[in-house]
């Protein structure tokens, strides 16, 4: 086709009625788009488009390619894909948008569509298949998994590797991943598998079920200990329901939308007698309250989407609308915060978490410029995207500042991540997630703690 | 140049720009990447460029446009590409040169109270850089979050305290601008605010991008104020509200800024993403700020209070601190943005009445709506009389971009009758060529091009923006003019 052609196909889909190049079932919501003036207010806020300064790197250029699609000037091929799966999914254009356009939704029903167009093969398919269906959704391998990690750590075969320059086999991005693997510790999921419901310390005011998470619960198992102390701590008792699953966001971001709505609805039945979910992820929780986004086509699963929705919380809302007890034990440390974003973009969570740490006695909070950047860990687009998430972590850390001892967080992405950067720059701040640190409080109080 | 094997293209032009720009991804050439620049802020013409090329200095902006020169193709200077009249848009297959990646501020001298940045700085980043120290820069488009300098410079940007600072033109000192041939030239002695001779800073600011591309730019920085108060007023009609702004002005008082927004403009911020509770049944708000040396301002603000009272304000208000403030300025610096949440698109004028005409104007303008079926909200700079009337419209319905345009060209005919113009700020660009002869004859038409062909003889750079083709009895004069030459 050439040019003068396109700038001749411009008239409204509706008016022929069949223009879109969307074949497949799911696609993306014309409502979505229409709200979308390209005024560009967008533009500053988008790390990808900071990075290369192309507009199709940018919110309203991905919404406009997205919408051509539908208006048959464009064809869902591997040009599209690019700029498509580019973004990072952060939703800080969500943010900065006077007219509220839902870019990330749109992103994730055009990644749907790439996918169901052109599966994924060779190589990179085996290794999507393998995570995104084979591993994550099934809590029994990601135990073995963690296990197959544990042993990595503990035998000796890590020290061997590194020593060795085994390690130099493998990409320098997974490198730089397996140089900040945290130890790994046994899932809660295991540990408190027969127990219905870990019982608050002193009086119970409510019961809350926890989601566990994926990855989470394998890599970041003492964040759920910690999350666990400190609900029950507060009057919570905990159920960990055992049939609960993964919640789908890294599939949703990764354009199988199939294997999402498998999951959401695993989940919503997992959690059907749950009053309140509470959640440790910022990603996940962001996920669990997008749930209707994936049935947009099905009434009736969507409406008992947007329920489930209203149940989920991430910990520190929760903490913060429930009342907390304010920890009497100093822990003398200058922090900094990160604001992940499915907390500050994804849920409007901010100050939240802030006041929880300045609650701790002895905590310094120092401020972060530009403090709700994206990292660049967005799921596992630093796996997929490395070039991309460097450039975009080494801006990150160009805003941590020097003298904090800790930089604390609401996500298990942006940790593995901001650890990567830490290692990578030689800085020397420890990653903490923000009910660690709380939790810390507590055991210094009781004389347990090691701070 | 290994990098040439990358590009995947037949056409020798691009091989030729990218080895210039030195790098495949200083280039883009496929149609899935060029699309998103098939348009700006005014999204009703689309027309897809040849190529888009990123230089990182002055002398690759020369070098490509020398090529483009010396092969006769046409090209054009996009910044943010946040314009809402068309002036970045491609009309003519052209090269595009993107100024983003030239986006350094290269230096800040609080001594003389300037400071020199390249034309991909965003606005709003040059005041941030410097406001700790107790600086800032006045011109603040309400795109001002993401615009660059440069694009302020080719459009003559304005903002919301233009009526007291002056627009972008009276915030330049100097500039370095790549002529069309290629060649590098300097205006504007450094640091000297007026120099002697004809005063080009002026011509090539709000010149469109018809002249020449600006790659660096010397700007005036002013101190911050010592104080500040903001006030919103509330009125149940909008001859209250116009007369209430005249006597603030009358008064002598003169206002940083003095902002109006009309019912529907309401509805769609408080529908938007930065709503501040406007009561939903009002027909128009005032937003007005006062600045300066802290003695006098609190008396200034009573001033303002007690003209709103007689002019049967429903609810006058004083900012309470910086925060109240930042809310009430970020909804209404959203308000364009903000009517997609009321409409799939809109279609925003920017002409200039004398303020007393108002409610003239803005009945007028209500009787367009009717008459066109389409409803238009107004955002409107009241104190320097530049009104935003946003036709919004549905471009998806068959026939309804069109009427659109047709409403808006209406309402510039308005402002124009009544002794304004049709533009304060936003530029000619694609969309308001035409309506340049409500304001111009054929002959002051003419002399303009005249002017351009001085800088722009090939009429490559940006060509069909700004004026209307020539008229019958223009072309005959050159065609007479071309023959007695001969």
């Amino acid at each position: 086709m050439s040019l003068r052609e396109l700038d001749l196909k411009q008239e409204p889909s509706c008016s022929s009625g069949s223009l879109s190049n969307y074949l497949a079932k799911d696609h993306p919501d014309e409502t979505k788009w229409a709200d979308c003036v390209h005024c560009g207010m967008c533009l500053e806020s988008c790390p990808t488009y900071e990075i290369t300064g192309q507009e199709q790197h940018s919110p309203r250029g991905r919404v406009h390619l997205i919408k051509s699609v539908a208006e048959g000037r464009l064809n869902v091929n591997e040009f599209f894909a690019d700029p498509v799966f580019a973004c990072l999914d952060c939703r800080a254009c969500t943010t900065a948008c006077p007219a509220d356009v839902d870019v990330g939704g749109l992103i994730e029903e055009a990644r749907g569509q790439v996918r169901q167009a052109m599966p994924l093969t060779g190589w990179q398919g085996a290794v999507s298949n393998m995570f995104l269906k084979g591993i994550f959704p099934k809590q029994n391998r990601l135990n073995t998994l963690g296990s197959m990690l544990k042993f990595y750590q503990k035998s000796g075969v890590q020290s061997v590797v590194r020593k060795t320059k085994l390690i130099n086999i493998m990409p320098k991005h997974l490198v730089e991943m397996e140089a900040i693997m945290p130890e790994i510790k046994e899932p809660v999921r295991k540990r408190y598998k027969n127990e219905k419901v870990i019982k608050a310390k002193g009086e119970s005011k409510r019961e809350v079920a926890l989601l566990t998470g994926c990855i989470m619960d394998v890599m970041f198992s003492d964040i759920n200990e910690a999350t666990i102390n400190v609900l029950t701590r507060n009057g919570n008792d905990v159920v960990i329901p055992q049939n609960q699953t993964c919640c789908g966001a890294l599939h949703v971001h990764a354009g199988d939308r199939d294997t999402g709505r498998m999951l959401a609805k695993q989940n919503m039945d997992a959690f059907r007698d749950a009053e309140k979910v509470v959640v440790n992820a910022a990603g996940c929780g962001c996920m669990m309250k997008e749930y209707a986004e994936l049935f947009h086509d099905d009434p009736e699963m969507r409406e008992e989407a947007e329920k489930f929705a209203e149940k989920v919380e991430d910990i520190s809302k929760h903490l913060h609308d429930t009342g907390y007890e304010k920890p009497k034990a100093e822990l003398k440390t200058r922090i900094t915060y990160h604001d992940a974003c499915h907390l500050a973009h994804g849920q409007n969570i901010r100050q939240e978490p802030r006041n929880i740490l300045l609650d701790i006695p002895g905590v310094e909070m120092v401020h972060m410029p530009n403090s709700d950047r994206c990292c660049g860990s967005a799921g596992i687009y630093n796996i997929t995207n490395p070039e991309m998430a460097g450039a975009v972590l080494e801006s990150k850390m160009e805003n941590v500042p020097d003298d904090v001892e800790m930089i604390s967080m609401g996500n298990p992405g942006c940790m593995l991540q901001m650890a990567m950067g830490v290692e990578k720059y030689g800085r020397s701040q420890k990653i903490v997630h923000t009910v660690q640190l709380l939790d810390w409080a507590y055991q210094k109080e009781d004389g347990k703690g090691e701070n | 140049m290994a990098f040439l094997k990358e590009i995947k293209t037949n056409d020798q032009h691009i091989h030729k720009l990218a080895g210039i720009v030195g790098s495949a991804r200083s280039i883009l050439y496929k149609k899935e990447d060029l699309l998103a620049y098939d348009c700006d802020g005014f999204t009703i013409h689309k027309h897809l460029p040849r190529a888009v090329v990123f230089p990182k200095n002055t002398e690759e902006v020369a070098a490509v446009v020398k090529y483009c020169h010396e092969n006769d193709l046409p090209f054009l200077a996009r910044g943010a590409g946040t314009g809402l009249s068309g002036g970045a848009i491609p009309l003519n297959n052209e090269i595009i040169i993107s100024m983003v990646k030239m986006k350094r501020l290269l230096r800040v001298d609080l001594e003389n109270r300037r400071a020199v940045v390249e034309p991909g700085f965003v606005n709003l980043k040059l005041t941030n850089s410097i406001s700790e120290r107790g600086y800032y820069y006045a011109p603040d488009p309400s795109s001002q979050y993401c615009c660059t300098i440069g694009g302020n410079v080719a459009e003559n940007a304005g903002g919301a305290h233009c009526l007291k600072y002056g627009v972008t033109t009276n915030h330049i000192l100097g500039l370095e601008v790549v002529l069309p041939n290629g060649e590098i030239i300097e205006i504007g002695k450094d640091g000297v605010a007026d120099e002697p001779g004809y005063d080009l800073l002026g011509l090539l600011t709000g010149s469109e991008g018809t002249l020449g591309i600006v790659t660096k730019i010397t700007v005036r920085i002013l101190k911050n104020p010592e104080g500040k108060q903001t006030v919103l007023a509330y009125f149940d009609n909008v001859a209250d509200g116009s007369q209430a702004v005249s006597d603030i002005i009358s008064s002598g008082i003169v206002p940083a800024a003095l902002e109006m927004m009309d019912k529907t403009a309401i509805e769609g911020v408080e529908a938007a993403a930065f709503p501040v509770g406007h009561p939903k049944d009002i027909e128009a708000v005032l937003l007005i700020e006062v600045d300066g040396i802290t003695a006098g301002i609190d008396e200034q603000i009573e001033q303002i209070l007690t003209v709103c009272r007689s002019r049967n304000v429903r609810e006058v208000k004083v900012a309470r601190d910086e925060a109240e403030r930042g809310r009430w300025w970020a909804n209404r610096k959203t308000g364009f943005g903000a009517m997609g949440a009321i409409s799939p698109d809109y279609l925003v004028q920017d002409g200039v009445i004398p303020r007393s005409k108002l409610p003239e104007v803005l009945a007028r303008i209500n009787q367009i709506s009717e008459e066109s079926g389409l409803r238009i909200a107004n955002i409107f700079h009241a104190g320097d009389g530049n009104l935003h009337p946003l036709v919004l419209f549905d471009a998806r319905v068959p026939g309804e971009t069109e009427k659109a345009l047709e409403a808006g060209s209406l309402c510039l005919k308005v402002c124009a009758d009544v002794g304004g113009t049709i533009t304060g700020e936003h530029g000619v660009g694609i969309e308001k060529r035409e309506e340049m002869r409500f304001v111009f004859t054929e002959e002051e038409i003419a002399a303009q091009t005249d002017v351009r062909e001085v800088f722009n003889p090939k009429n490559l750079l940006n060509a069909g923006k700004l004026f209307p083709s020539p008229g019958r009895c223009v072309e005959i004069k050159k065609e007479m003019k071309a023959s007695a030459a001969l």
